[in-house]
């Protein structure tokens, strides 16, 4: 297999090799495994993939993503070879033009990327979508993840302080990978609601700020009115001037993603298309606050109190999601707003190609 | 006595370089009087406030004949193609305002 750009260098052990990754400047503050030509060629075996293929481009950093630096990245994450086919579908997802890569790597807001596996792969690569659903200790969670952050930052030069401007960002920076609990739930996967066979593997990428931890009620309706009610905070990404504010561009508003954890007997006699239409609705805030909050301008009056602006386009732009433990005795759940309007950037789902 | 060397390893570079095509300026341009100008607000807070006045400053100081204005849906996306390829047809030359 010919690479095109092969660094030599020396080591005596294992953690000279890995000082030399962090002198190359290609680490994300952690440790990596170095990514030797052996290593490389063994995922991109395991992608079934040219190593010279270009998934896509970045045209406003004239970049082009090849199959063989996004195995690079893949082997410093930690990743197995097994795992490269979702790293693979992830990167084509976040070079879809609909994900604007540009946008979520660059802006001040810190997006993370949120990755979400569903299908059949799930239980394959023993991906958690259980427990801790966004906490450590699962290896292809953790390292699928962290993957799309390299690639990011090495293949895509989102550099923090050079083209990825965040002011503040957050931890799922780092790693933010998850998958539905397909088996434990009535509902329809996430990829099948958005257009894949049930029998598909896919990843969905979702540019998006942090998890906000959701505690509620005994009834499925208290649940998602407190998840609303996150939902429509004032001084997130959805309510800003930026957002719904400007009402000189049709759609400026943003998408939302809920994941929800908890006995699936719960939900009985809800589908996911009754959750996105319930909270369709309620995810709103009224003219009021947002004049208060300088989000739109001009002086309250007093029918402002009665209007309300949407901050979702349509109840598709809520992105359902069962995972998370499946046996808490209180009910929880996730909101993660995007970061970006819809305009700017839409969450994709993309098919993973096995060998 | 001999010297210990380390052993060699080749590893592959994770990082991209820029790949810039070859291009040439167009023509500059000596002075603006009944020139044709494209202004592309990137829709940002002010980017409008800013072009309107330079719009005028233009008119007034240089004798700008015609302006073509187009306002991006988001400042995140590239310009329209269609609107690029628009301008260069219609414009002398353009100005691009970064709002904040």
């Amino acid at each position: 297999m010919e690479f095109k750009d092969v660094k030599h260098v020396e080591w005596g052990d294992a953690v000279e090799a890995i000082e030399t990754c962090y002198e190359l400047g290609w680490t994300d503050g952690l440790p990596v495994v170095p990514p030797t030509v052996e290593r490389v060629e063994t995922f991109i075996r395991a992608g079934g993939r040219d190593a010279n293929e270009v998934l896509g481009t970045l045209p406003e950093r004239r970049r082009e993503i090849t199959v063989a630096k996004v195995a690079a990245n893949a082997v410093m994450a930690g990743c197995l070879p097994d795992y490269f086919p979702v790293v693979l579908a992830a990167t084509e997802a976040m070079l879809d033009p609909a994900f604007n890569l540009i946008a979520p790597s660059a802006s001040q807001g810190g997006a993370a990327v949120l990755v979400i596996v569903n299908g059949p792969i799930v239980e394959q690569l023993n991906i958690n979508c259980r427990n801790n659903i966004f906490g450590p200790g699962n290896r292809a969670n953790a390292t699928i993840g962290r993957a799309v952050r390299l690639i990011l930052m090495n293949a895509c030069a989102a550099i923090p302080g050079l083209f990825d401007r965040t002011l503040i960002g957050h931890p799922g920076k780092y790693t933010f990978c998850i998958a539905e609990n397909e088996t434990g739930t009535h509902w329809n996967p996430l990829h099948v609601e958005r257009g894949f066979e049930r029998s598909e593997s896919t990843v969905t990428v979702f540019a998006s700020w942090g998890p906000r931890q959701v505690r509620a009620g005994h009834e499925p309706t208290l649940v998602l009115d407190c998840a609303a009610d996150v939902a429509s905070t004032l001084g997130s990404s959805l309510s800003t001037s930026d957002s719904v504010g400007d009402t000189s561009v049709p759609v400026r508003q943003g998408q939302v993603a809920i994941v929800i954890a908890g006995a699936s007997e719960f939900w009985a006699g809800w589908s996911k298309l009754d959750v996105r239409a319930y909270l369709y609705r309620r995810i709103r805030r009224s003219v009021a606050d947002l004049k208060r909050a300088g989000v739109i301008p001009g002086i309250v009056s007093s029918d402002d109190h009665e209007q309300y602006v949407q901050l979702v386009p349509t109840p598709d732009d809520i992105l359902v999601v069962y995972a998370g433990s499946p046996d808490a005795t209180s009910y929880r759940c996730a909101v993660i707003l995007s970061e970006l309007p819809k305009v700017a950037s839409t969450a994709v789902t993309k098919a993973i190609r096995l060998p | 006595m001999a010297i210990a060397t380390k052993p060699q390893h080749a590893l592959v570079d994770p990082t991209t370089q820029p790949l810039v095509p070859d291009f040439t300026y167009a023509p500059r341009l000596t002075d603006l009087a009944n020139k044709r100008i494209g202004l592309i607000d990137d829709s940002k807070e002010n980017a409008k406030e800013l072009l309107e006045e330079i719009e005028v400053v233009l008119r007034q100081r240089f004798g700008v004949a015609q302006v073509v204005y187009h306002r991006k849906p988001s400042a995140s996306k590239p310009t329209d193609p269609a609107v690029i390829e628009a301008m260069a047809q219609t414009c002398d030359y353009v100005l691009i305002a970064i709002g904040s």
